[in-house]
């Protein structure tokens, strides 16, 4: 069901947590909403479970206003990181705990958790206890919990955050696909952008109680909006150089750099400060053409697959990542190239993206 | 060898601490002339016991029934006045919270006998000295609570909030929250608070000796010190009635041991 805010404002005393959120979730969809510790995500998921009062704006699930109606009126299931199993329930409790809430007798109980146990491949350990079980089985439950009341709206707060690394990105694979099953649609709180990537139709990156850009996963990748999002979404992070536009204006050059200029996708007015931004994965050894700067090798790392090499270009710091291995020593020159579509350019002052303010050109290959 | 000396060290202070129970229970076998003997005999050489003839003679039924309904009405009273007050301070945060706390606690620590005038004095204008165990009911509970609410408060901070926020979501109001899931999960601290309030409360001196003349309506505590005087002589009755006394509460005592030790240090490790 489609959940729709509107100018939703959340105040903490003098705090204010939330400031004036417009958001639509249609129907189906799964979002996705990231941002660094502290910008309000948690706090937009709970508003929306109605965990926490709304101080002004309008708060709309299936259409019908919710915002001044306690949890167990809106329909939503959630997922707690801690998961909040109850300790004093077996499994097969905590799962049909809801249900009995709703006074459904128990024969549909039963059934109902027993089908859910089937899906999560939960059904040997019904009769334990919370304390009996891994974190990984914990997280099922919690999960279980969530899909037998076959909610509205589904609400995660960092469901994976507890798991180790390889659980994480199995479970990833599995919570998209039991959405898919279910039809559902979903809320997905998390600091993790891969995560969200990965799992999201629509990804909402926040900041200090706004939203700072939303959109579907690659929009966001190909055209952040400004240096805040482009440094938060993608793995290493965008390099972000301070620098100048040219007299020509069709140029600029690094601040603090002799050498050559990185020629502009469009025009913009001589002298003008800007920012400048490049991912490590856009960038390659040159050849012959194209746009390109000379830097210096300072740090090498390599995963095997891939080799992260750090340079120090006009003594500022950059990454570049190479899909091969690289034989090269430290304090080598090297020449690096890139594509002039993939510059991305931000205003110094407002560190609003340049780009995007002309029509954006087809990326053949990569979206 | 450390261990052994630490054990042992261990059973001499209990056994300290324990032998006037010992006492007690030994003095009520020996008869009068075996108790003022001297050097004391510490086994009873001739025990013979006397119960039925105490327990009656000295009224222990109505006072023991009287010692009955002071503490239930005072376990009833802090249970259903100091629970939620325990949950609030547990869930509330702040500078506040802590300065309440810190008053709660002051109020445990005035001695009953020093509060006992203005008591009395305030409960005659009121008119409950006419119903003077409803007047002890209601003056020990003032100094009960604060030690129940002691007690709970750190059974509840147990308790993850996150618990009640997903019975929340499931369905339950806000109240029902509370009853269904913060209660039992802290009723290991509720219990044993429970419990010790009442036992406390059984043997209350100094409110019952202060507020009810009727020795109808006397608890037994009051009963028992009517025994004493100065040309005091009938120690072995003073000993059976204390034995018939306290054997209730030890029974009890021991039966709830481990969960009374479990509540105490409950919220203490984390
Ligand atoms: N009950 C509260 N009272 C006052 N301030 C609060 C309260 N809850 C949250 N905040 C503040 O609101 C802001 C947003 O908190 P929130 O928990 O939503 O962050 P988050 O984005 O989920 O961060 P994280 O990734 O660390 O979980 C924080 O600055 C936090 O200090
Ligand atoms: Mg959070």
């Amino acid at each position: 069901m489609q959940i729709t805010l509107d100018g939703l404002q959340k105040h903490y005393g003098t705090y204010h947590a939330l400031k004036s959120i417009d958001l639509a979730v249609p129907a189906g969809q799964f979002v996705a909403l990231v941002g660094p510790s502290g910008c309000g995500k948690s706090t937009l998921l709970r508003t929306i479970a109605g965990l926490e009062a709304i101080s002004a704006g309008t708060l709309r699930i299936a259409g019908e206003d919710v915002t001044r109606r306690p949890p167990r009126q809106r329909d939503v299931a959630m997922v707690f990181q801690s998961y909040a199993l109850y300790p004093h329930m077996t499994v097969a409790e905590n799962m049909g705990y809801a249900l009995k809430l709703r006074r459904l007798n128990r024969t549909d109980i039963a059934r109902r958790t027993q089908v859910a146990a089937a899906t999560l491949g939960l059904e040997a350990l019904l009769g334990r206890y919370p304390r009996e079980l891994s974190g990984g089985q914990r997280q099922r439950v919690a999960m279980g919990r969530a899909i037998v009341r076959d909610p509205k709206v589904f609400l995660f707060d960092e469901p994976l955050s507890n798991l180790d690394a390889a659980l994480r990105v199995h479970m990833r694979g599995e919570l998209r696909d039991l959405h898919d099953r279910l039809a559902a649609t979903s809320v997905y709180v998390t600091h993790d952008q891969i995560e969200a990537m990965t799992m999201a139709d629509h990804v909402v990156v926040m900041r200090a109680g706004r939203i700072e850009q939303q959109g579907r996963p690659l929009d966001l990748y190909d055209r952040p909006a400004s240096r805040f999002v482009a440094g938060f979404i993608g793995s290493p992070a965008m390099n972000i150089l301070p620098g100048t536009v040219d007299p020509s204006g069709r140029a600029a050059r690094l601040d603090g750099a002799e050498g050559p200029l990185l020629s502009l996708p469009m025009l913009l007015e001589p002298g003008r400060p800007v920012l400048l931004g490049l991912r490590p994965e856009h960038l390659r050894l040159s050849q012959e053409g194209g746009a390109r700067f000379d830097g210096v090798v300072d740090h090498i790392e390599s995963t095997g697959s891939t080799t992260f090499v750090k340079l120090k270009v006009a003594s500022q710091a950059m990454v570049m990542t190479l899909a091969r291995r690289l034989d090269v020593t430290l304090g080598d020159p090297m020449q690096i190239g890139f594509d002039p579509a993939d510059l991305h350019i931000f205003d110094r002052e407002s560190e609003a993206s340049l780009v995007t303010q002309r029509d954006a050109p087809p990326r053949a290959g990569r979206a | 060898m450390k261990r052994y000396l630490l054990t042992a060290i261990g059973i001499g202070i209990t056994g300290a601490y324990l032998f006037p129970l010992y006492w007690m229970y030994a003095t009520a076998l020996k008869d009068d002339a075996e108790i003022v003997q001297y050097p004391p005999t510490l086994v009873p050489q001739r025990p013979f016991w006397n119960v039925g003839e105490v327990f009656f003679g000295r009224h222990m039924p109505s006072y023991l029934w009287n010692s009955l309904v002071v503490a239930v009405g005072v376990t009833a009273l802090v249970i259903v006045l100091g629970t939620g007050c325990a949950y609030v301070l547990g869930r509330a945060r702040g500078r506040w919270v802590d300065a309440l706390l810190f008053f709660v606690l002051m109020m445990q620590v005035l001695p009953s006998s020093l509060v006992v005038t203005p008591l009395f004095v305030g409960f005659n204008l009121a008119g409950l000295l006419g119903t003077p165990r409803l007047a002890v009911i209601l003056a020990q509970t003032a100094k009960a609570l604060p030690f129940y609410v002691v007690i709970c408060r750190a059974s509840f901070a147990g308790v993850p909030r996150d618990l009640e926020e997903a019975a929340l979501v499931d369905g339950h109001s806000r109240l029902a929250a509370f009853f269904h899931i913060a209660v039992p999960l802290a009723r290991n601290g509720i219990l044993v608070a429970a419990v010790l309030v009442f036992l406390q409360s059984f043997g209350e001196y100094v409110f019952a000796r202060s507020m009810i003349s009727d020795d109808g309506l006397q608890t037994a505590t009051v009963g028992l010190s009517a025994f004493l005087g100065p040309n005091t002589s009938d120690w072995h009755g003073i000993m059976t009635y204390s034995a018939i006394y306290v054997t209730p509460i030890l029974i009890i005592f021991v039966l709830l041991q481990r969960r009374i030790v479990a509540g105490l240090t409950a919220g203490a490790i984390k």
